[in-house]
């Protein structure tokens, strides 16, 4: 039933791509490029993040009450209520790929502005891609520091990046030690790709200024058959903190694992990634009760901002399941760069350049616990306060920082 | 016999240079950037399918960690231009020698080793080199190497839009790998394996000087693949571990040729021709459907081909049967 | 850090894990080891033996134990079709058998893995609450997890079955005859269609069995096989074809190895270890350590 109603959908896409491009270019619209992965082995993140754009734009063409940028109107007013249109590309997670699905976006599909990549590595080349034909990029859910620091004058990211995120782990840690919770000794574990090196270089990084001992600082290979050797050696040092940053499948077998050789640390405070999955939940929450992961969204400021709630129920009628860390920031992103595009008045991309750069989005518009979203001159919002997250009887409380926290962390974790 | 055989030699040099022009011209036709990246990237690897299939195809040394000498002659351009300012002229030149010097040292132990034993060899020495460039901290490990482009510059060979430089390089990179197919076809070398395959006895009594044509063989093709490599940082101007030296990527490389016909002159630029442009398009016109059914028609073309037309899609064009067979 | 404690848990880990490798070598010995043909599909074989397994204890609620044998049952029809429709063509052909070989099961590795994603989604799945989900004994202060405990049980029955099934019936003599020279057995009237369409079944029947003790603490999507298939094939080679107790021991020393590199290098160099003894051993002895062929 379900299969025959996607094989409908799916023919509709097929027709759409075999239109010619003329014909598109007569109604009016605002075409924006999505570059995920959409088959390999991250497909699971992009077919997700397909379905958290698709929320974004049918709020932004349709009418609804919430208090979000173009919402209340239909389509984009600043171009006489054109609507947006998402083409999404598939990059198998290869530079390669991403860098000739953004040029096709750009050329053929007369994208005026792209989102993307989940992928690091592939948020460069798309970035650089863009810079070279003067189109705006977006990063919704990329981490990695190094990408606002090349120079790039159309690069952009609303959401924070892995030393933020670490910073605000850090944070937290000084502010428990400050209350009398004994935390001097950490265990790094990271994964060996883009995220895991640069959220590894930055903790260690942190805990060299401020004090902490690094006990075992575990580089793993992604996508590991077994762990089990890295977590004796995590277990042989028992820090105070273990601090993973793994996605979905390394962390699923690290908790097995951790579980399997009588491993139980003090507490885990994860890099997101995987720990922000329903996947690993429902495959060993059972086991992660009190586990501490960052995150720059939480679905309890739905209670001071009911939009979040109703904008969760959208998108969970589409996923099956509920908005996590990710699919937020993807959501946000599209929002980002339709208003962006709407104040520009214009489909060029220095106009939505420069729109982009005097956005100043006050976080009570966004499903966001951000301050604000505003660029600085290399393209990131640096008012993108993460949030630390608490597993609590089968779900996330904020806990960190106290301004947006709705429970006192506990520590250690059960 | 002999002036037959060099009508042939003279009319597939002919029909290459015909071949050639033509696809010099294409591109004042074509001017969309989509396809004529799609034409980069399969002419790219027709010259690496050509290059792997002299060592492969010819010498019969099935490899399937080519990756390595692609990532190799990636690495030493992009190193020595982001961290000594090399030229990348240069650099492609510097990973050309390594990688044949490298693949020397790998055939040396590794030819001694017959039929799966070699090939599972390869591949786990490409594995190794993965794992130690994904470790290596001054190479950028896992972060790669991103090769800023400030402008169109032939010296620095970078250009911001335009692809045809890229076109017109991978054309003659293809040509090149071609001629010295062609030129193997009728050397010593040529003869050589041309007589272990048919005759393994024959082989015996010419131990020593196969032996030394095999790592002549090796060295070749690890040079032209890694000048290969060098062309591919450049033209996507940025590289990692996984992009380039990936397993996947010695699969791909030995794919056309397989599909094309191994061992054969024109089996891997027929491969590439029909190959790439179909897993570009399935990709980006299928692939955003996120439901894999991009893989499923590719998969099923490569299980149909290498099915139907185990000797490759270019017996469809020979009019008659190879004599020698 | 390295405490005697440290040092036995790891050896200890490395051998179960051995074990395991080696029970997902053990249908790729028989099928690439002993019947000479590749099958670039082996992780996938893997990986639908795992979505199998996962299914039957989502909607029937059958334990991974239980459906072991069920799954074994299903690969095995799905391994004999597989041998009949695509790998048969492959085995006759008369130009580059191998590559052949190596392409065909290759594309078919790509569909698999298309199909599942088309049907399954990419979603992660994983079996909880096992019978034997994350249970563990403890031996003085050495941890062993009882679903690999289990995995490493049926991996020894598993290649003490197919040795004797190799060496002691007529079955197993007919396949090894009928690879050696298939025209000579035809004139004694075997098939070698169906002969080696059985062992295929055979081959994937274990590695249904595998993907079934797996599926107990490995998560399941669609590019699962590939993390397993490498080193299954390292496995079969490390101990040489055509030897059944030569898998085993590959199995045994991969595992150790590994664990061992784990010890003395950063762990995500651990698999250089295991490719580095690959390479020692053929250097030494190109048919690996008991190969025939």
């Amino acid at each position: 039933m379900t299969i025959s109603r996607r094989e409908v959908l799916l023919g509709a896409t097929a027709t759409a791509a075999l239109l010619p491009i003329a014909a598109r270019a007569q109604t009016s619209e605002v075409v924006i490029g999505v570059i995920y992965p959409l088959s390999g082995a991250s497909a699971q993140i992009g077919v997700d993040a397909q379905k958290a754009f698709e929320t974004a734009a049918e709020i932004i063409n349709k009418k609804h009450d919430f208090d979000l940028p173009l919402a209340r109107g239909e389509g984009l007013p600043g171009l006489g209520g054109a609507k947006v249109r998402l083409v999404f590309a598939d990059h198998q997670a290869d530079p390669q790929k991403g860098r000739a699905e953004a040029e096709r976006l750009i050329t053929q599909e007369k994208v005026c502005a792209i989102v993307g990549t989940y992928q690091s590595a592939v948020a460069v080349t798309v970035s650089q891609i863009c810079e070279r034909y003067q189109i705006p990029f977006l990063s919704a859910d990329n981490s990695s520091p190094s990408l606002h620091r090349r120079g790039l004058k159309f690069y952009f990211r609303a959401s924070p990046h892995d030393e933020m995120f670490s910073k605000a782990m850090f944070d937290f840690f000084d502010d428990m030690k400050k209350k009398g919770t004994k935390i001097e000794t950490l265990s790094l574990f990271h994964e060996d790709t883009i995220f895991g090196t640069d959220s590894g270089n930055a903790q260690s990084k942190l805990a060299a200024e401020r004090g902490y001992k690094i006990l075992t600082d575990i580089k793993y290979r992604a996508n590991s058959p077994s762990l089990s050797a890295e977590v004796q050696q995590l277990k042989a040092a028992n820090a105070n903190v273990l601090m993973p940053s793994s996605y979905t499948t390394d962390g699923i077998l690290l908790v097995k694992t951790m579980a399997e050789l009588g491993y139980k640390p003090n507490a885990i405070v994860a890099q997101d990634a995987g720990f922000s999955e329903k996947a690993l939940y429902d495959a060993v929450g059972d086991k992660l009760e009190g586990v501490i992961s960052r995150g720059s969204f939480s679905l309890d400021l739905a209670a001071k901002r009911p939009m979040v709630g109703k904008i969760n129920d959208m998108y969970k009628a589409k996923s099956g399941k509920d908005l996590n860390d990710y699919s937020s920031r993807q959501f946000m992103g599209l929002i980002v760069m339709a208003d962006a595009i709407n104040r520009a008045k214009s489909t060029d991309g220095d106009k939505i350049r420069q729109a982009l750069v005097a956005t100043d989005m006050p976080g009570e518009v966004t499903i966001m616990p951000w301050k604000r979203v505003k660029f600085d001159e290399m393209g990131q919002n640096n008012d993108a306060d993460p949030v630390l997250l608490q597993y609590v009887g089968g779900k996330f409380v904020t806990i960190y920082p106290p301004q947006a926290a709705v429970a006192q962390a506990i520590w250690p974790m059960k | 016999m002999d002036t037959q055989f060099a009508q042939r030699r003279r009319r597939e040099l002919i029909t290459a240079a015909c071949l050639a022009v033509l696809a010099a011209l294409v591109p004042l036709f074509v001017k969309d950037v989509y396809v004529q990246n799609m034409m980069v990237l399969t002419l790219m690897y027709a010259a690496l399918s050509q290059s792997w299939n002299i060592l492969s195809g010819y010498c019969g040394q099935i490899s399937l960690g080519h990756a390595l000498y692609f990532g190799l002659g990636a690495y030493t351009t992009a190193l020595l231009f982001m961290k000594f300012g090399v030229l990348p002229w240069f650099g492609m030149l510097a990973g050309g020698v390594i990688s044949a010097l490298i693949a020397m040292a790998l055939g040396y132990p590794c030819f001694r080793l017959r039929g799966h034993y070699f090939v599972i060899a390869t591949i786990v020495i490409a594995e190794i080199g993965l794992l130690l460039f994904h470790n290596w901290d001054w190479a950028g490990a896992a972060l790669g190497i991103d090769i800023p482009v400030r402008g169109d510059s032939w010296l620095k060979f970078q250009f911001t839009r335009s692809k045809l430089p890229y076109f017109y390089f991978a054309l003659v990179l293809a040509c090149i790998a071609w001629f010295v197919t062609w030129w193997l076809e009728d050397s010593k070398w040529g003869y050589w394996w041309r007589a272990v395959k048919d005759n393994p006895e024959a082989a015996e009594s010419l131990g020593v000087v196969v032996f030394n044509s095999k790592m002549g063989a090796a060295a070749v093709s690890a040079f032209l693949v890694a000048v290969g490599g060098s062309f591919y940082a450049q033209f996507v101007s940025y590289i990692d571990p996984e992009s380039v030296m990936g397993f996947q990527f010695s699969l791909l490389m030995a794919l056309p040729a397989v599909l094309g016909g191994i061992g054969t002159l024109w089996g891997p630029i027929l491969g590439a021709v029909i190959l790439i442009p179909l897993t570009e398009l399935t990709r980006s016109y299928i692939g955003g459907s996120g439901r894999g059914v991009d893989l499923i028609v590719y998969g099923s073309l490569i299980v149909l081909i290498s099915l139907a037309r185990p000797q490759g899609l270019v017996s469809l064009f020979s009019r008659r049967k190879r004599a020698a067979k | 850090m390295l405490t005697a404690e440290t040092i036995i848990q790891s050896l200890a880990s490395g051998l179960l894990m051995g074990l395991l490798y080696g029970l997902i070598a053990v249908g790729l010995a028989l099928i690439f080891g002993l019947m000479d043909v590749v099958n670039f599909a082996h992780g996938e074989f893997l990986m639908i033996s795992m979505y199998a397994t996962f299914f039957l204890f989502a909607f029937f609620a059958i334990d991974p134990l239980l459906s072991a044998p069920l799954v074994a049952a299903a690969l095995f029809v799905f391994g004999a079709v597989v041998y009949l429709l695509i790998v048969r063509f492959a085995v006759r052909a008369k130009a580059n058998a191998g590559m052949v070989q190596i392409f065909s099961t290759f594309g078919l590795a790509i569909v698999m893995r298309g199909l599942a994603q088309f049907f399954f989604t990419p979603d992660y799945r994983s079996v909880t609450n096992s019978w034997l989900g994350g249970k563990t004994v403890s031996v003085g202060g050495i941890f062993l997890p009882e679903p690999q405990l289990v995995g490493a049980l049926v991996s020894i029955a598993a290649f003490v079955a197919l040795y004797f099934f190799i060496n002691r019936t007529d079955f197993g003599r007919a396949l090894e005859a009928t690879r050696e020279d298939a025209g000579a057995v035809a004139l004694v009237g075997i098939d070698k269609n169906r002969v080696f369409a059985v062992g295929w079944g055979l081959g994937a029947a274990l590695v249904g069995l595998s993907g079934a003790i797996m599926a107990i603490f490995f998560y399941v999507y669609p590019d699962v096989g590939a993390s397993f298939a490498l080193i299954a094939y390292v496995t079969v080679a490390l101990g040489g074809f055509g030897s059944v107790f030569g898998a085993f021991a590959g199995g045994i020393i991969v595992g150790l190895v590994e664990a061992v590199t784990a010890l003395v290098l950063p762990p995500s160099l651990k698999s250089v270890g295991i490719y580095a003894v690959y390479l020692l051993v053929v250097f030494i002895r190109p048919r690996g350590l008991f190969g025939s062929m």
